[in-house]
């Protein structure tokens, strides 16, 4: 009973985030200067008065500011995110078509870099002061030290331009090419690689850092010293009883970075002309396509939100002793 | 921070040379078990350079980062250009050497926007608990549901872009992991003897949290300074790159940003600021990493 | 001049009953054209949606003009030839145009396309589109029988029909857009989308590409040939030039960075061509602020120009491919005026005419501070001049300071607002002086909060007065003396400082016919254009 009213809370207190971001996101973007207007008018070349005022009025922008965050408040929690000044299409439908290209991406940097990083990390452990473990440590820093969008284009000018040619140069499939599902797949996956290579060098730093030091931590720890005292070889000590604990940290950390792993990816997306999220929201930013903008923002908040949520009934589940809400 | 730390050092007066290995001077063991690490020597040594670059640098090298020098795209090596020249024909040498000088003030300044709002956040939220904790957390978990970079542009577009406002969208945006380790580590602290001691003798809040707590409580806010300021240089070279910046101050993510364009032609004026800035990221790490290793007690007992 | 005659006679009382599209072969025609084969096309702009009836820019128009047919259609050199109209008849004041629609075109959902269609078309362009200007003059269109409209003006308008032969006035089917709707938002405009052109629309990916599939039912013994055009949306600029390198895409229009055209131009696959831009007429420019600040001072404004070395920009930051431009009106129009001020590079006069100004240099050389706003995109023509003139002009005690934009509309609203000294810009002439120059001078023009309207706040009632004459003339000669003397007088009163015309090219695969080259480029129909030789 005392779980459910927690998780109540938990709820409660994720819709209360929600509201926040969309009045703090709303505010913020109705204060910057310029509107749709003016991107319409932009585009097209030029504009009478009259067309930038119907303009403003098609869009409820000629309405006192408090009536139009009421508004949009209102019909967000009924579900309806708005139309898309710059497409007139509805937000909604608008982030689904590119939501799974920027989790394509997103998630398999993210895979990679855990389990490259996380291996790296326990086997740095073993010897913290051992050549590997420098070379460790310095691949981290490597990784962590380059701006991620440097090192797209260095790769991209490197690798995918002549006379090298290895790798496409834009875009996540070739749309000339016809054949099969299969084909595709390949298509797509030969497209990826840049961009998760680029993408993953911070994940895996952070990875190998946060793993070899989980495991240093855990390495010292009074049952590790207990299973090597009962005479345990050192692969089973490592292997069997610190890696569980060791990382802990790693797959707790994961879940929670979403938000951290959007902003390398609006980067990204970008030098690679992915056709995800990242390159949305920036060029919404552009185009001053406040409810599109306004739309991710709240969609990312949303997943990180329900992310924090499912960690902390998985939390509970496993461990009945934690109490209140409250992670560190 | 370090700096802070170490001016009092050589003023204090070893009277009894005999006596002092029992009490060395924390700063100084740590001191030591730095100066172990040969990477984070290398690191300080790498930071000691750009620091003088930036210093020195415009006197040693006295030029307008900004003139137009010689034709447009030369390469590296061109008529004494060591670096070449840009689109517009500016020496890159000259923009590295000025460049640097906005780049190290946006980390260090937006680092330590990012260091004071954790730790002020931290601290109180750790040390006072109860409702105050509640609402703290609950701010700081909001400003971690929102994506840092696209908040970043949000506040960028809307004051416009310079170096002010650039250093406060930043710190705005990356304050809540130092925050989460400076409750954590209030929160242990707090329990501790010594403080019960302190709050049994009246001494007041302010006074336990900013002088007994959190000189405690610096060790590794320390080391998270010292990656704030890393994170700091590649979020402005992020926002320079997304051409979020102010061009009238010469700056390695401007340099990034504007040449980007340019690439395919003159690959070196991306190459030369991105390798300046990844040195002094580099630099900047090693030394945390190094502070992180010394100042680790469970590492300095081996 | 002579180009626009013929334009203004020949193609005003053609009453050709040639097939259509037989006088579209280039003189030089060698083979046949060859039907098949898929062209990729690169673009860097994602379309909001494909009915340039109701939006204005290229990454509409061009696939717009696609999928959508016109009344006529335009060739390289001004000529206006038959399209969905097979012929036209102008009355003798000049205020009836009525045009034979051809038998048997059609929509692409297999409905005849009717003189109703074109009236609402019309219509519906009118209250849409943001160039008032281009069909400004149509009162009504009448129908008197399904293969006849006839357009009834307010005064002869010496620039319709070429306003007719592009995506400025596509055919649009009245049973699907009629429905009541806002034409500017119906979903049609992107699913579903009945056009009336040589290419029907497929597929469209926003960040990705569009589809568009030949139009087998398109009634014409001449193209189209293509099977299939796709326009290939990649963001980066150097990746959208490798993609030509590498072969995966074949055309590449609407290059203006001259880097890119040097690259590409040395690639053996590739050939480049400057056709196809004549009726845009881009004119990079340096706007000032005539009322407000130092720039309100005409010495002011004339000082900046001749400090400025138009062919440093020219010759080291466009690598000699752009023009120089020396007035309002691009060199290239029939109404261009070379004989005016120019303001050749000149530091002397510059500082003399600041002097006299009353600005002199304090103790740090410089005698005022200037705040140079640009356009957030095409660095090459903005930025990059931008960035220019804080070396350039301070050489005359000038200290500029360039302001960044994050996105379009901080700029827009920035100078739209007047809250601006000076600030880089492009401006389209858009073919006819009516529709693209006289925005940017005329004193009822000043509009706060419009874009591309009289920013400046320029305001001189003899310019006005010409302006007003040269926009009813019908007769050619006198129209180029009026336009002559508002160029003259307009570089005198220097509210803008004219630098140079945008680069503008077609980057083409070698084994491309027939490559789109009419004044109107990509945004006129490419039903013409084949592979002689599918490229692989």
């Amino acid at each position: 009973m005392q779980f459910l009213n927690s998780i109540g809370q938990r709820v409660l207190f994720g819709l209360v985030l929600l509201l926040a971001v969309l009045v703090l996101n709303f505010t913020l973007i109705h204060m910057a200067p310029g509107d749709p207007a003016d991107v319409i008018a932009g585009e097209m070349g030029g504009a009478t008065e009259e067309m930038m005022a119907s303009i403003r009025k098609a869009y409820g922008l000629d309405r006192p500011f408090h009536e139009q965050l009421f508004s949009y408040v209102g019909k967000v929690f009924q579900g309806d995110l708005g139309y898309s000044y710059y497409f007139d299409q509805p937000v909604t439908e608008l982030i689904f078509e590119r939501l799974s290209a920027t989790l394509l991406l997103v998630l398999t940097s993210l895979f990679l870099a855990i389990f490259l990083g996380t291996f790296l990390g326990v086997f740095a452990s073993q010897n913290p002061n051992g050549m590997l473990s420098h070379f460790v440590t310095l691949l981290a820093l490597l990784g962590y030290s380059l701006p991620v969008f440097w090192t797209g284009i260095m790769l991209l000018i490197l690798l995918a331009a002549p006379p090298v040619d290895l790798f496409p140069i834009a875009g996540m499939y070739d749309v000339t090419k016809d054949g099969g599902t299969f084909d595709y797949i390949l298509d797509v996956l030969h497209h990826l690689i840049l961009p998760v290579v680029t993408l993953s060098t911070i994940y895996l730093a952070f990875y190998s850092r946060l793993s070899r030091a989980s495991m240093l931590d855990v390495l010292g720890a009074d049952y590790i010293r207990t299973a090597r005292a009962k005479g345990l070889s050192e692969r089973v000590v490592v292997y069997k009883h610190a890696l569980r604990n060791g990382v802990l940290p790693v797959v707790t950390f994961a879940g929670l970075q979403f938000s951290q792993l959007f902003s390398g990816a609006v980067l990204v997306e970008t030098v690679f002309s992915w056709p995800g999220l990242g390159t949305l929201a920036f060029d919404s930013i552009g185009r001053r396509d406040t409810p599109m903008l306004l739309g991710i923002l709240f969609f990312s908040a949303l997943i990180v939100i329900v992310a924090n949520i499912l960690t902390d009934i998985s939390y509970r589940l496993i461990d009945p002793r934690i109490k209140t809400g409250m992670k560190t | 921070m370090t700096d802070q730390v170490e001016p009092s050092a050589p003023a204090a007066p070893k009277l009894e040379p005999d006596f002092v290995p029992e009490v060395e001077k924390p700063w100084l063991q740590t001191w030591r078990m730095f100066a172990k690490n040969r990477a984070a020597l290398f690191g300080l040594v790498l930071l000691s350079v750009i620091v003088g670059m930036a210093v020195l640098g415009p006197t040693l090298y006295p030029a307008d980062p900004y003139d137009i020098v010689w034709a447009p795209q030369s390469p590296p090596g061109t008529e004494g250009f060591i670096l070449g020249t840009d689109y517009l024909g500016r020496d890159l040498l000259a923009g590295i050497i000025y460049g640097s000088r906005a780049t190290l003030i946006v980390g260090a300044a937006a680092a330590l926007i990012t260091i004071v709002i954790g730790i002020l956040v931290g601290a109180l939220a750790g040390y006072y608990r109860g409702w105050v904790e509640e609402l703290l957390m609950r701010i700081t978990e909001f400003f971690q549901v929102l994506p840092p970079l696209l908040l970043a542009m949000v506040l960028v577009l809307l004051f416009s872009p310079t170096l002010v406002t650039i250093s406060i969208a930043i710190g705005v945006v990356s304050w809540t992991a130092t925050a989460r380790l400076a409750r954590a580590e209030f929160l242990r602290i707090r329990e501790l003897e010594y403080v019960k001691g302190a709050r049994s003798i009246g001494a007041r809040n302010s006074r336990i949290i900013w002088l007994v707590i959190l000189p405690n409580a610096a060790p590794p806010l320390i080391v998270s300074a010292a990656f704030a300021v890393g994170i700091a240089i590649l979020f402005e070279a992020g926002l320079s790159f997304l051409e979020l910046n102010d061009p009238n101050i010469m700056s390695w993510g401007y340099m990034i940003g504007s040449n980007r364009p340019y690439v395919l032609e003159s690959w070196w004026a991306v190459t030369f600021p991105g390798i300046a800035i990844f040195l002094t990221v580099l630099a900047v790490s090693l030394i945390g990493d190094g502070l992180n290793d010394a100042l680790n007690p469970r590492l300095r007992q081996r | 001049m002579v180009k626009f005659k013929k334009l203004a006679t020949v193609a005003l009382t053609a009453t050709v009953g040639a097939m259509f599209g037989a006088t579209m072969q280039p003189q030089t025609a060698q083979a046949a054209p060859k039907a098949g084969g898929t062209l990729v096309w690169v673009s860097s702009q994602v379309p909001r949606h494909f009915n340039p009836a109701v939006q204005s820019g290229v990454a509409t128009m061009a696939p717009g003009a696609q999928l959508f047919g016109f009344l006529v259609r335009a060739d390289e050199n001004w000529n206006i030839h038959p399209y969905l109209a097979e012929s036209w008849t102008v009355s003798d004041d000049g205020l009836t145009v009525a045009f034979k629609l051809r038998k048997g075109a059609k929509f692409h959902d297999g409905q005849e396309i009717t003189s109703a269609d074109v009236a609402f078309s019309v219509a519906t362009q009118q209250a849409n589109h943001p160039f008032k200007t281009s069909l400004g003059a149509v009162e009504r269109v009448e129908t008197p029988d399904p293969m006849t409209a006839v357009f009834k003006l307010k005064q002869p308008h010496p620039a319709l029909l070429l306003a007719l032969s592009t995506a400025l006035a596509p055919i649009i089917p009245k049973h699907v857009y009629g429905d009541g709707q806002d034409v500017k938002k119906h979903p049609r405009n992107v699913k579903d989308l009945v056009g009336s052109g040589p290419f029907l629309l497929k597929e469209y990916k926003k960040a990705q590409h569009v589809i568009m599939l030949k139009n087998p039912n398109f009634n014409s013994s001449d193209g189209p040939y293509l099977d299939r055009i796709i326009i290939k949306i990649i963001r980066d600029a150097s990746a959208r030039v490798i993609a030509m390198e590498k072969k995966e895409a074949q055309i590449f229009p609407y290059m203006v960075d001259s880097k890119d055209i040097r690259r590409l131009s040395k690639s053996k696959h590739i050939k480049i061509t400057d056709k196809g831009y004549a009726a845009i007429g881009p004119v990079t420019w340096l706007a000032f602020n005539t009322k407000d600040g130092p720039t309100a001072d005409v010495r002011v404004r004339q000082a900046i120009a001749y400090a400025i070395d138009r062919n440093f920009i020219i010759n080291a930051l466009h690598g000699g491919l752009s023009k120089p431009a020396t007035g309002p009106i691009a060199p290239g129009s029939p109404f261009y005026n070379g004989d005016v001020e120019t303001y050749d590079f000149d530091l002397d006069k510059a500082k003399a005419l600041l002097d006299e100004a009353g600005l002199k240099p304090g103790s740090d050389g410089m005698r005022f501070k200037l705040e140079v706003d640009h356009i957030p995109a095409v660095p090459e023509q903005q930025k990059a001049i931008a960035e220019y003139l804080r070396p350039a002009l301070k050489k005359v005690g000038i200290a500029v300071r360039v302001r960044n934009a994050p996105d379009f509309p901080t700029w827009a609203k920035r100078i739209s607002g007047h809250q601006f000294q000076a600030s880089m810009d492009i401006v389209f002439n858009w073919g006819d002086p009516v529709i693209g120059v006289h925005r940017t001078y005329l004193c009822n023009n000043i509009k706060k909060g419009v874009i591309w309207s009289n920013t400046q706040q320029y305001c001189n009632p003899k310019v006005d007065s010409i302006l007003e004459m040269a926009g009813k003339e019908t007769d050619m000669a006198k129209r180029v003396n009026l336009y002559g003397e508002f160029q003259r007088i307009v570089a005198d009163d220097l509210p803008l400082y004219w630098i140079n015309i945008m680069p503008q090219r077609t980057a083409y695969h070698m084994d491309l016919g027939n490559p789109p080259t009419s004044v109107w480029g990509v945004i006129s129909p490419m039903d013409q254009t084949y592979w002689k030789k599918q490229p692989k």
